[in-house]
C-alpha cells in the first residue's frame, strides 16, 4: 500500500474508451470522473450498454484488442494502472484488486475443488504454503459465514449452492486484503433470498475489513441500500454523481429522476380497476400436478427408485375476466411450468376449466382454447424467428385464427404496432433490428392480435433494462384496459407485481402457498414465506423515510 | 455474400470455384482439340505450343481432356452430394422433431453406417450394384446420408427448444408449418455448409472410383479416370498424372475453402470485426 496521505483507494480521471466494430466505431466510455474512497462504497448504476462493465475490465486491464484507450488516468492508491507492465498488473489482480462475478456458477472452475481455487490466490499472492493456505481459506470461508467451512473447501462448485458459491467468490476477493473489490451484480443471478443474504455480507464484511468498493448495478434500489455514493452511467458518460441520499432524494439530472420514476414502487398502482369478485371465474386450474422426468415402464424397470421432480403440486387457482393475477416464486418454484400448462406446452395431470370447457390433459386443448389463451415468453430474442419480418410474424395469429379477413390484414398490422407504440415502418423490419424493449412488444403485438381472453405473460420484463421495464408494464395494462383480457403475470420481481395485479399467487417448490388481494400485501397474516419474500426485496422506499446504511 | 469475400479463405475458394464453373459452362468449347483424338506422333508430351499441358499416352490433347472432364467430375460431385443431403435432411429432420424411440432407433441404424468409412462404404455398394457414373453417384449418396442426417437432426434439435418455436406450437400451428417455416430456414445454415464441404469429399471419391476402374468407363474424361489410365507412364511422362491431379486438388480446395468460409459468415460470433 502507498503510504501518501492520497485517501483515495481508486480515482479515474478523464478515462475515455473507444469500441471499434466491423460497423465503425463508438466511445463507450467518456471522459469518466470517479473516485473510491477507502472504506467506502460507490454504487455504479447503468442500463445495459452504458459501459458499466468496460470500466471495470478497465481497472483490472483487460480490455479486448478492439478497444482503445484514448485518455485518462486509473489511480489505485495513487498509482497509475495504465503505466504498469504486464507482469506488475499480474501482480495487482487478484491482489491489490479483485472482482466478484455476476453468476457464481461460471465464475468458478467446474473441475476444481473450491478449497483449491481460494488457496489458489494465497499461495499466489501472499506466498503461503498448500497448508497454510488452506488453513487460512478455511478460516476466510468461516468469515463468509459458510457454516461448515471445512467441508466446503473439499467440494467441487456444483455440489454447493449458488449461494455458497458466492460466498466463496467473495471470501477470495477479499483474501488478500485488496485496495479495491468490483462488485460486477453480484446478486443479480441468485435468488431474492439468498441475494438478500449475501448482500447482508457484504455489508458486514465492509464494516470488519474497511474495504473500498465499486459496485456495480442496474437496481437502483439495491445500490440504494448499499452505497455511500452513487454514480449514474448512462451512454458512457458519468451523469450524476454524489453521496446516495442526495442523489437518490433530489435527483438533478432528467435522466436520473426517470431511471428513479421507472423502478417499480408498490405503492404506485398502475393497474386496472379489480373485476368484480362475484363474476364467475374465466379459468379455474384444479389440481395441477406435473411431474418431470417421468420414465418409461421400460426404463422404470430398470432403474427402480429413480426420482421424479414434481414441477407443480396440487395447484389450484382461478382468474377472472378482466382480472390480472401475479404469480410469484423464486427460480424452480413452479411458476413457469404454470405458464407451459397453460400454453398447452407441457403434460399435466388435474384438470383446466376455460371458459365453461373443461380440459383434462395437454391434448385435449382444442383450436378454441389455444386462439383465447397466448403467450409471451421471457426472452424476445428466442420468441420471435430471427427469420421473419415483423409483419409475418403479426400476420401468423391472424392468419391461423382468421380474425380478420386477409384483405385487412396489412391495415390490421399498421394498426396492432400503433398498439403497442411502434412505428408502422417497423413492418418491415427483422427482430434483430430492433431492440430488447421494442421485440417485446412485437412479442405482446402478437399475443394481442389473436384477441386473446387471456394472456399468459412468462417473466417479459425480467430481460429487460429498468426504464424499458417499466414502459412494457404499463403498456400491457392499457391493453387489458382497452380490451378487456385477463392475464396471468408470472414474475420474480414482487413490487412490479403489485403495482399491476388483483390478486398474487406465491409459489414455492412447486406449491401454491400464498393467494391474496394485492392490498392485502402486508398484512401480518400473510404465510410466512411471502414475508420472508417481500423482506428481501430491496426498495426506494428506505431511503426516502431517512434510512441511509 | 460480402462478408464471405472479406475473408482471405473465402477469397480463394471463391475464385477458384468461379474457374471451375467456367470450365464446366465453356470447357468444351475452349478446348483446342477433339478430347478422344489420338495423335500418334505426339504421345507422352510435355507442355508445347501445339499441347498447352501436354499429352498422354494416346497423343490425346491434355487441356482438352480436362476441359471436357471438368462437367463429368464437378457434376458428379454436386449430384451425389445434392443426393446425399436431401435424403439425409429429410432422415435427420425426421427424426429430430419426431423424437423419442423413432429418433433413437434411426439413429442407432445410422451410428452404425457411420462407423463404416465413406470409401469402404461406397465400394460395398458399387460392388453390389456394378461400376458405371450413375451407380457411384448413387453409392456415394448414400455413403453420406447417415453424416448428413445426423448434422441436420443436431440442427433441429437446438432449434425446437427455442421459445419461438415453441409460440407456434401454442398456438396450434401444424407440423407443416413448423417444420417448413419456423425449424428449417433456421436449421437449414449449417446442413448447406457441410453439403459445400462435402462436394470435394464426394469429387475426391469419384476420382478414387474412377481410378480403382468402378466409376466413370474409358474413354470418359472423367479427371480420377485420366489419372488411372496414364499411372503407367507417370515415370516416362509426369505430366499426364499431374495435370489431372493438380486439377482435382484444386477444385476440392475451393468447395473446401468456400465452405469453411461459408460457414463462418453464417456464425455471427465468427465474423470478421
Amino acid at each position: 500500500m502507498s503510504a501518501d496521505t492520497d485517501t483515495s483507494a481508486l480515482d479515474v480521471q478523464g478515462y475515455s474508451l473507444r469500441y471499434r466494430s466491423a460497423d465503425g466505431q463508438f466511445d463507450a466510455l467518456k471522459s469518466i470522473d470517479l473516485t473510491v474512497r477507502r472504506g467506502r462504497t460507490l454504487g455504479l448504476v447503468g442500463e445495459s450498454g452504458s459501459g458499466k462493465t468496460s470500466l471495470a475490465w478497465a481497472i483490472m486491464r483487460y480490455l479486448p484488442a478492439n478497444l482503445q484507450e484514448l485518455s485518462g488516468t486509473l489511480l489505485l492508491a495513487g498509482e497509475d494502472l495504465r503505466t504498469k507492465t504486464t507482469r506488475q498488473i499480474l501482480e495487482i489482480r487478484g491482489a491489490r484488486v479483485s472482482m466478484v462475478f455476476q453468476d457464481p456458477s461460471t465464475s468458478l472452475n467446474p473441475i476444481m475443488r473450491l478449497g483449491d481455487q481460494l488457496a489458489e490466490v494465497l499461495i499466489r499472492h501472499r506466498g503461503l504454503s498448500a497448508r497454510a493456505a488452506f488453513e487460512e481459506g478455511t478460516a476466510l470461508l468461516a468469515r463468509t459465514g459458510i457454516r461448515s467451512p471445512a467441508e466446503m473447501m473439499r467440494r467441487y462448485p456444483h455440489q454447493a449452492s449458488g449461494g455458497e458459491k458466492q460466498r466463496v467468490v467473495i471470501a477470495t476477493a477479499i483474501a488478500c486484503n485488496p485496495d479495491l473489490i468490483i462488485f460486477d451484480e453480484p446478486t443479480t443471478a441468485l435468488d431474492i433470498v439468498t441475494a438478500r443474504q449475501i448482500l447482508d455480507l457484504f455489508t458486514t464484511l465492509r464494516e470488519e475489513t474497511g474495504v473500498a468498493a465499486l459496485y456495480i448495478s442496474h437496481d437502483l434500489g439495491l445500490v440504494s441500500r448499499i452505497a455511500h455514493e452513487v454514480a449514474v452511467i448512462h451512454q458512457g458518460e458519468i451523469v450524476e454523481h454524489g453521496p446516495c441520499a442526495e442523489v437518490f432524494r433530489a435527483p438533478r439530472r432528467a435522466y436520473t429522476r426517470a431511471l428513479l420514476a421507472a423502478v417499480p414502487d408498490p405503492a404506485h398502482r398502475i393497474g386496472t380497476p379489480p373485476p368484480d369478485p362475484a363474476t364467475p371465474p374465466l379459468l379455474t386450474l384444479a389440481n395441477i400436478n406435473v411431474r418431470y422426468g417421468e420414465l418409461p415402464w421400460l426404463l422404470r424397470l430398470l432403474r427402480p427408485g429413480q426420482a421424479v421432480v414434481q414441477g407443480a403440486r396440487n395447484v389450484s387457482f382461478d382468474v377472472r375476466p378482466g382480472e390480472l393475477v401475479g404469480v410469484v416464486g423464486e427460480s424452480g418454484s413452479g411458476k413457469s411450468t404454470i405458464a407451459k400448462v397453460l400454453a398447452g406446452l407441457q403434460e399435466f395431470s388435474g384438470s383446466v376449466t376455460f371458459a365453461g370447457q373443461r380440459y383434462q390433459g395437454r391434448r385435449a386443448f382444442d383450436r378454441a382454447y389455444r386462439h383465447a389463451v397466448q403467450i409471451v415468453f421471457q426472452n424476445p430474442d428466442a420468441s420471435l424467428n430471427p427469420r421473419q419480418t415483423v409483419a409475418t410474424i403479426l400476420s401468423r395469429p391472424l392468419k391461423l385464427y382468421g380474425t380478420v379477413p386477409p384483405l385487412r390484414i396489412p391495415a390490421r398490422i399498421a394498426e396492432l404496432l400503433a398498439r403497442v407504440r411502434l412505428p408502422a415502418q417497423f413492418a418491415t423490419r427483422y427482430p434483430h433490428q430492433l431492440s430488447g424493449g421494442e421485440k417485446q412488444r412485437v412479442a405482446i403485438a402478437r399475443a394481442f392480435a389473436a384477441e386473446p381472453k387471456l394472456v399468459i405473460c412468462d417473466e417479459i420484463t425480467s430481460s429487460l433494462d429498468v426504464s424499458v421495464q417499466a414502459s412494457v408494464a404499463e403498456l400491457l395494462v392499457e391493453l387489458q384496459r382497452e380490451t378487456g383480457t385477463a392475464c396471468v403475470f408470472i414474475t420474480h420481481d414482487l413490487n412490479l407485481v403489485r403495482q399491476l395485479a388483483h390478486r398474487i399467487a406465491v409459489m414455492q417448490h412447486g406449491e401454491l402457498v400464498d393467494l391474496f388481494d394485492t392490498a392485502d400485501a402486508t398484512l401480518p397474516d400473510r404465510a410466512a414465506y411471502t414475508r420472508t419474500l417481500l423482506d428481501a426485496v430491496p426498495t426506494l422506499a428506505r431511503i426516502e423515510n431517512g434510512v441511509v446504511p | 455474400m460480402r462478408e464471405l469475400l472479406r475473408s482471405p479463405a473465402g477469397l480463394v475458394g471463391t475464385c477458384l470455384l468461379l474457374l471451375v464453373g467456367a470450365m464446366m459452362v465453356l470447357g468444351p468449347l475452349l478446348a483446342p482439340y477433339d478430347p478422344q483424338s489420338f495423335h500418334p506422333r505426339a504421345r507422352l508430351q510435355g507442355p508445347s505450343l501445339a499441347h498447352l499441358l501436354g499429352t498422354d499416352q494416346f497423343g490425346r490433347d491434355l487441356l482438352s481432356r480436362l476441359l471436357h472432364g471438368a462437367r463429368n467430375t464437378v457434376a458428379f460431385g454436386l449430384g451425389a452430394t445434392a443426393l446425399g443431403v436431401i435424403i439425409g435432411s429429410i432422415i435427420g429432420v425426421t427424426a429430430g422433431v419426431i423424437g423419442g424411440w423413432i429418433d433413437s432407433a434411426i439413429m442407432r441404424v445410422l451410428d452404425g453406417l457411420l462407423a463404416v468409412p465413406d470409401l469402404l462404404f461406397t465400394l460395398l455398394i458399387v460392388t453390389m450394384l456394378g461400376a458405371g457414373m450413375g451407380y457411384a453417384m448413387l453409392a456415394v449418396s448414400v455413403a453420406f446420408t447417415p453424416g448428413m442426417a445426423r448434422i441436420a437432426r443436431s440442427a433441429v434439435l437446438s432449434i425446437r427448444t427455442r421459445e419461438y418455436v415453441l409460440a407456434a406450437i401454442a398456438r396450434g400451428e401444424s407440423w407443416g408449418w413448423i417444420i417448413g417455416r419456423e425449424v428449417l430456414p433456421n436449421a437449414i445454415g449449417p446442413i448447406v455448409v457441410e453439403a459445400t464441404i462435402r462436394v470435394s469429399f464426394a469429387m475426391m471419391i469419384g476420382a478414387t472410383l474412377g481410378f480403382l476402374g468402378l466409376g466413370a468407363q474409358p474413354p470418359s474424361t472423367e479427371w480420377g479416370l485420366m489419372v488411372a489410365e496414364a499411372r503407367q507412364f507417370m515415370f516416362r511422362s509426369p505430366w499426364c498424372v499431374a495435370v489431372p491431379g493438380v486439377a482435382i486438388a484444386l477444385a476440392a480446395l475451393g468447395f473446401n475453402l468456400f465452405g469453411d468460409a461459408l460457414r463462418d459468415s453464417f456464425d455471427p460470433r465468427r465474423r470478421l470485426r
